[in-house]
């Protein structure tokens, strides 16, 4: 019964987690968080990430109740993600290795959120939407891979939307996306944006261009409120999202969705994703914050199944890498 | 920890550019410098542009300068200085293959050297990884020390 230690920071989070045979055992996390109307850049996250990382692994191992030794492993985030956050958790994740003397896993940072997806949901084999800041992809499994069978042609759903709070001067506080949503609820008017979904894939620049010129026209003459514009930019994105699940789902006969990713916890999108599944007689699985949002844990998961496969990364081989495709990886833990 | 520009084709250690064509004023100039202490070389004046045409479009001719950096950080044994050695090189430096870095151990002694041609890449690349050795140190000293192998 193998622990796993797992350290994440790719983005703006960093985090680290304790997981045992499927039950996690530790999770604590914190966040960059940026004035209204910034967003965060490589070298200040990763400043961030530096100075709270190892009060972070000392609060994982003594709430999970471990010491150094009985750690069977460690795995960290090889990417995709920022290159300076990506190699101030990564150095981290070496030295304890070589400390203490365990073997290293890199883990692929959208992997450690569908491996979490599945645990907490128990999922068996479902159909994942992936969104969050920097990744939107509709996943499959298929024959020891995590297929990509849509994709953002240009930028993630969630920095649409976290791009759109900078010029609404939105709060970053607990994260833009969380504050567009509670803006959201109280929107009346659907202000009419460009939809486009390309075939199985989506853009969203065009979008994020078109209602950041639509916001400082239509704010000054007061046609609509800044409430409508995020209502309406979430119902866009959020029905795109709905229909290229739906066309991987129907190609694949699924009678499941999972959702995954920090955009994943917007409860506006679940309701509309629940209601797509429903048509079809699908069933919907999505998870809360705690695991949705970039956290250790996930990675600590993703890598318990990568290490009772046999997987290990030599420290050679542990360089992290801002691009790193889902489909890289070879899925062996599952048939 | 100046960084002096050597003229005239190197001269200075562990120059191995040398200059690019009969008549070329400098070639690839290189300059040194050393932490902990070591005084800087003696500047060379600039080399002056060629006839007909300008420093820059010289510089450009010839390849630009070479810069070098070396860095020698001590550790309290040999199995720590091999810690931070095999968690900071890794990671592959930014930006292609602008700036170079390498680390050895000797000893309980980090020996890290950088060439660059672009003394701003250069000056990231090590205020960088100075901020990743400490991180490493402060790792180190936090949740060491080695296990006994």
């Amino acid at each position: 019964m193998p622990a796993v230690l797992g350290l994440e920071g790719s983005a703006n989070k960093v985090g680290v987690g304790v997981v045992r045979d499927g039950a996690v055992l530790a999770n604590p996390r914190r966040t960059y968080v940026t004035p209204p109307g910034t967003g965060f850049l490589p070298g200040d996250t990763a400043r961030h990430h530096r100075a709270v990382i190892l009060d972070l692994l000392q609060e994982a191992l003594t709430e999970a109740g471990l010491t150094s030794q009985e750690i069977d492993c460690i795995a960290y985030t090889k990417g995709p993600g920022m290159g300076a956050p990506l190699v101030s958790v990564a150095v981290v994740a070496r030295t304890v290795a070589q400390l203490w003397n365990k073997p290293l896993l890199g883990v692929n940072h959208c992997i450690g959120h569908i491996e979490m997806g599945r645990l907490i949901t128990g999922a068996t084999s479902p159909t994942v939407l992936y969104v969050s800041g920097g990744n939107t992809q509709v996943i499959a499994y298929s024959e020891r891979r995590y297929r990509i069978f849509g994709e953002t042609i240009d930028i993630a759903v969630g920095n649409c939307l976290d791009r759109f709070a900078r010029v609404l001067k939105i709060s970053n506080d607990p994260s833009p996306g969380y504050n567009i949503e509670q803006m959201a609820k109280r929107g009346k008017k659907l202000v009419e944006l460009p939809y486009t979904v390309k075939g199985m894939d989506v853009s969203f620049s065009g979008i994020l261009s078109f209602i950041e010129d639509a916001a400082q026209r239509m704010l000054a003459t007061g046609e609509c409120t800044p409430e409508d514009l995020c209502f309406s930019l979430q119902e866009t994105v959020f029905a795109m999202l709905v229909e290229i699940t739906e066309r991987a789902m129907a190609h694949c006969g699924s009678q499941e969705a999972l959702i995954v990713g920090g955009v994943g916890c917007n409860l506006r999108l679940q309701e509309m994703m629940e209601t797509m599944c429903q048509e079809r007689g699908a069933r919907l699985f999505a998870t809360d914050e705690r695991f949705c949002i970039d956290n250790g844990a996930m990675i600590a998961q993703a890598g318990w199944e990568m290490f009772r496969a046999g997987h290990r990364t030599p420290l050679s081989d542990s360089g992290i890498t801002q691009r790193y495709r889902t489909d890289e990886v070879e899925v062996t833990w599952r048939d | 920890m100046q960084a002096a520009d050597a003229g005239a084709g190197g001269g200075a250690e562990g120059a191995d550019d040398g200059a690019d064509g009969p008549g070329s004023p400098g070639g690839a100039g290189e300059a040194t410098a050393a932490a902990l202490g070591r005084a800087p070389p003696v500047t060379r004046p600039r080399h002056a542009p060629r006839p007909g045409g300008d420093a820059a479009a010289t510089a450009g001719r010839t390849g630009g300068r070479t810069y070098v950096f070396a860095l020698c950080v001590p550790f309290p044994s040999a199995v720590e200085a091999e810690i931070a050695c095999g968690s900071l090189a890794p990671d592959a430096e930014p930006h292609g293959g602008v700036v170079e870095k390498q680390l050895t151990v000797r000893g309980s002694v980090l020996a890290v050297r950088w060439r660059a041609t672009n003394p701003r890449l250069l000056r990231i690349s090590i205020i960088s990884f100075l901020d990743q050795l400490s991180l490493v140190m402060r790792t180190m000293q936090r949740f060491g020390p080695p296990a006994t192998r």
